[in-house]
């Protein structure tokens, strides 16, 4: 496919993905008054205002950064490893352990919060991010391990066997020729923890009672009163904290470079 | 090393994610298996062992067969949408030259927008009589969330609108997998670009297309949040899928044995189509290169 | 791994590690009491001010913690913190539907020691009294109140309706002077304000739908109060979007000027008389009709009550917290700073009520008549049945006496008739 083929294909789905996008954005700039006409007769700032007012929502903002960067650490310290050990060493029961890893995942999370929450209060984790950070990286290792199993699979066996002849340990040739080459694969499984945590609402709002560790779900989840709904006020909010998690994606996409470095097998 | 000793290190290597993974997920799983067997109403102080009675009730309950017959729709029409979606879109992003990076990132917000703010706003546009789309239509057709055939396919719009990046993020990452010279050399034989695709690219991504399929389906057969505030389920019960039923029968009826056997059967159903999905596009290894 | 890479890594563990520093103590003091309740409004200090006048007067710190503010949210939060041991909180607020279950539960503490069942009949309104005395015991203090009211057009409706029949007429009136206007607003999405306007309507044609503890919910008054229910939107007086709407999207288009009758919470009328409004001034409320006259509202509102397993010390402070939080004085600073209509009948003859919060003072006669859905533990557990019925009824998919039967199965089983 050409680059230009590429675009004219990329086009239509712009439009279906950015003009919604673009009519939260309107939304978040309507005055809340004039939200049951068809347009608003002018746009105001006063929604991203009482968004902002009282500082919750950036500290919320900092709270999600911490957690979700924290699980997306975890989930790849324990899943890369293993990953690597899954498709590269021969580990017996490999397979049984990604199946084993699928059906944790296949869990509806709203059985799993009682027992979490008496579990986590039993450890004195609740009330802190930490004790989120853990629930959080199990529920998201299993997308990372079967992630990481198939990058690590996909790449030519000569390049460890490479290694390994060159006088590596099998450690030794995981990390300094495996995980460079497998970077794209890794920015992937990080980028997707790092989102499924942005986003995670249910234990969050569980786990979490004080104002000053509350995640941006959180946050946004308070917004309003017993029946009022601002949606405009929402609106701006989730504009305001979704631009972080954009500026992280950006930062990651680099990393999820086109091509596999085929050169470092070329004898 | 020999390999029985890397073996060994592999093993070791295991290790830490198997017992992250069986200490905080297999507990809550086996006291809600445990649950699903008792009739646990905690408001009334009932507690007593049931056996296999929850289950012989959903059996014999048709909101229960109904939200599973919504959930199952739900998922075949997005997972299939969303697959037939991304694949396009996943090829797109491979190749674009210039322009590449905000092309991704302009791609992934609709993923990376919390679900209920995704939710919230499809409801606006979709609101009968007010939304943006009822504007552009009047006369009711717009109607959508009023309608109980046409709701469901409301939430299985905004669920593929948010996720196909999701699912064009995985083949991305398995396009990125495939070396470029088998392609180049494939084209320089003079194959089309239609017949590379087919006959190289597409079995060289079924690792990745397994993945896709099967992490949405899980995700899709759990879905929740949007329904929730597109419909909370109505009208009269008719979009509510499992998830949403299991969290009334647990949290507002206070039913915690039934919630948990609705959530058991759930669990029980994704495994069914995991192992369908395994087993139709297999978990085959590539054939190695090299002895 | 390359070097920024690594450096993201250890910086992501050093924070989660950071993070960790700071963890909760497990055993709490005497003096010091959590409080669970819903933000009132966007400017917390008049409320702080109120928890900080108890604080100097008794010495007791207290910890004060936000509940999510939907009503599903908060419900579940408080339902997995109380059966998980219920030691995570001392005071916390409950809305006016769960105090029968919660109190069954055996979650609630007894509070008839400092507020003994005359006392709150005598001193609160009627409404919320009933719905927080169990078996002439107390349960939980009224905190404040909602009723459902009936908004009008002045400019459209000389006099507001007293019964269904006159809402007909003065609608189709309306909508011959004013054609394309909507005549009700009401409430019809799958959820509890369903539920409110159904009850409503079963009050409106003299039914009732508690029977001892039991519900009843398939009677001759029950299976007309829904078919009217229906009729409405059939006969086209209300607009089909009802069955989807939710207090906001009533509230969105009457202020739009797009309707002649709203059925909504007294929190609308402030936002109808912003400046910004289109019916600023056109706006007036009345009570719900009924088949032959007036009827009651459905009450609504919050009650402040104490975990039963607060040991004694911290029960006697926490009592005094929510003996201040629903004082007089308490009642008059929610009113005028926050909108909240006060529990005890003599807050609306206050004079600054009457002086700064005018609306609110003048919907006693309103609270006075609202009337509790049922009270007893059975009702939050079969809502979510009923919600389901009463939806499929209104949306035309099941005939009112089909959904009716069906609701009152599922309420027996779950009584434990069935089951």
């Amino acid at each position: 496919m050409s680059p230009r083929a590429a675009w004219t294909v990329a086009v239509p789905y712009l439009a279906f993905f950015l003009l919604p996008l673009g009519w939260l954005a309107l939304t978040s700039l309507w005055p809340d008054a004039e939200l049951a006409r068809a347009l608003p007769s002018h746009l105001t700032l006063e929604n991203h205002a009482a968004a902002l007012a009282g500082g919750g929502l950036a500290r919320a903002v900092v709270n999600s950064l911490l957690v979700s960067g924290a699980t997306a650490a975890l989930a790849l310290a324990l899943a890369a490893p293993a990953a690597f050990a899954i498709a590269r060493l021969g580990v017996r029961g490999g397979r049984a352990l990604l199946a084993a890893a699928l059906a944790v995942s296949m869990f509806p999370p709203i059985a799993t919060a009682a027992p979490l929450y008496v579990a986590l209060r039993a450890a004195r984790l609740l009330d802190t991010l930490p004790g989120l950070v853990l629930p959080y990286a199990s529920f998201s290792l299993p997308l990372a391990l079967w992630l990481l199993t198939g990058t690590f699979r996909a790449l030519p066996a000569e390049l460890y066997r490479a290694a390994r002849v060159d006088g590596c340990t099998p450690l030794g040739a995981f990390r300094r020729v495996l995980l460079p080459v497998a970077a794209p694969g890794i920015a992937t499984a990080g980028l997707l923890v790092f989102v499924f945590a942005w986003n995670e609402l249910l234990y969050a709002v569980t786990f979490l009672t004080s104002p000053a560790r509350r995640t941006v779900p959180v946050a946004l989840a308070l917004f309003g009163g017993e029946f009022r709904d601002p949606i405009v006020v929402l609106a701006a909010a989730s504009t305001l904290a979704t631009i972080p998690v954009v500026a992280v994606a950006v930062l990651f996409q680099r990393r999820v470079v086109s091509g596999l470095t085929a050169g470092a097998v070329k004898g | 090393m020999s390999a029985r000793s890397e073996r060994r290190l592999g093993a070791a290597l295991v290790v830490p994610a198997g017992a992250v993974l069986a200490i905080v997920a297999l507990g809550p799983l086996l006291a809600t298996a445990w649950l699903s067997l008792r009739h646990r109403v905690p408001v009334l102080g009932e507690d007593r062992f049931l056996g296999l009675g929850n289950y012989r009730a959903l059996a014999a309950d048709a909101r229960f067969w109904g939200a599973l017959a919504n959930t199952a729709y739900f998922t075949a029409l997005s997972v299939a949408l969303e697959l037939l979606l991304a694949v396009p879109l996943a090829l797109a992003l491979h190749h674009v030259g210039r322009g590449r990076g905000a092309l991704r990132a302009a791609v992934l917000v609709p993923w990376i927008l919390p679900t209920v703010v995704a939710a919230k706003l499809w409801a606006l546009l979709l609101q009968p009589d007010l939304g943006l789309l009822a504007r552009l239509w009047p006369g009711g057709a717009a109607a959508v969330l009023a309608r109980p055939t046409l709701a469901l396919h409301a939430a299985i719009l905004v669920d593929v609108w948010k996720t196909t990046p999701f699912a064009a993020l995985l083949l991305l990452a398995g396009l990125q997998s495939i070396p470029e010279d088998l392609a180049r050399a494939a084209r320089v034989d003079g194959a089309s670009a239609l017949r590379v695709f087919r006959s190289i690219t597409l079995p060289l991504l079924r690792p990745a297309i397994l993945l896709a399929l099967l992490f949405r389906s899980l995700d899709a057969f759990r879905v929740f949040d949007v329904v929730f505030v597109l419909t909370e389920g109505g009208p009269g019960h008719t979009t509510e899928p499992l998830s949403l039923y299991a969290y009334k029968t647990l949290l507002r009826a206070g039913s915690f044995g039934l919630g948990a056997a609705i959530s058991l059967v759930t669990f029980l159903c994704v495994v069914a189509i995991g192992l369908a999905w395994l087993s139709a596009l297999g978990e085959r290894r590539r054939p190695e290169a090299s002895p | 791994m390359t070097p920024s890479l690594r450096a993201l890594f250890l910086l992501a563990l050093a924070a989660a590690f950071g993070a960790a520093c700071r963890t909760r103590e497990d055993t709490r003091p005497a003096d010091r009491l959590i409080l669970r309740y819903q933000p009132l409004g966007p400017d917390p200090a008049p409320f702080r001010a109120l928890v900080a006048g108890f604080e100097r007067e008794t010495g007791v710190e207290v910890e004060v913690q936000a509940l999510p503010s939907g009503a599903d949210l908060a419900h579940q939060l408080l339902v997995t913190s109380l059966g998980a041991g219920g030691e995570d909180m001392d005071v916390f607020v409950l809305d006016v539907v769960w105090v029968a279950e919660l109190a069954r539960a055996g979650w609630l503490a007894d509070l008839s020691d400092a507020f003994p069942p005359e006392r709150v009949r005598d001193e609160f309104l009627a409404g919320p009294a009933a719905a927080v005395i169990q078996g002439d015991r107390t349960f939980a203090v009224p905190w404040y109140v909602d009723v459902g009211l009936l908004y009008y057009r002045t400019d459209l409706v000389p006099e507001p309706p007293r019964t269904f029949a006159a809402l007909a007429t003065a609608i189709r009136r309306a909508q011959a002077a004013a054609p394309g206007i909507a005549g009700y607003l009401w409430q019809g999405r799958q959820y509890e304000g369903l539920s409110c306007n159904f009850f409503e309507a079963l009050w409106g044609y003299g039914g009732a739908a508690l029977d001892g503890e039991r519900l009843r919910l398939d009677t001759p008054a029950a299976r007309v109060a829904l078919g009217w229910l229906r009729e409405l939107v059939a006969d086209g007086l209300s607009p089909r979007s009802v069955v989807t709407a939710t207090e906001e999207d009533a509230r969105r288009a009457f202020q739009e000027g797009r309707a002649v009758f709203m059925r909504n919470w007294p929190y609308a009328w402030p936002l109808l008389q912003d400046p910004a409004s289109p019916v600023r001034g056109k706006v007036g409320v009345a009570p719900l009709p009924g088949e032959t006259g007036p009827a009651a509202g459905a009450l609504g509102g919050w009650q402040l009550g104490i975990s039963s397993r607060a040991p004694p010390a911290r029960r006697a402070a926490a009592a005094r917290l929510v003996a201040h939080l629903t004082s007089a004085a308490a009642n008059a600073v929610l009113a005028i700073h926050y909108g909240r209509n006060p529990a005890r009948r003599a807050a609306y003859e206050d004079p600054r009520v009457r002086a700064e919060a005018p609306f609110i003072a003048g919907l006693l006669p309103f609270v006075d008549r609202a009337r509790p859905r049922p009270v007893t533990p059975y009702y939050m557990l079969a809502a979510d049945a009923l919600q389901g019925e009463l939806s499929a009824a209104v949306s035309g998919l099941r005939s009112p006496a089909e959904a009716l039967g069906r609701a009152q199965a599922q309420a027996d089983a779950i009584a434990g008739v069935a089951r």
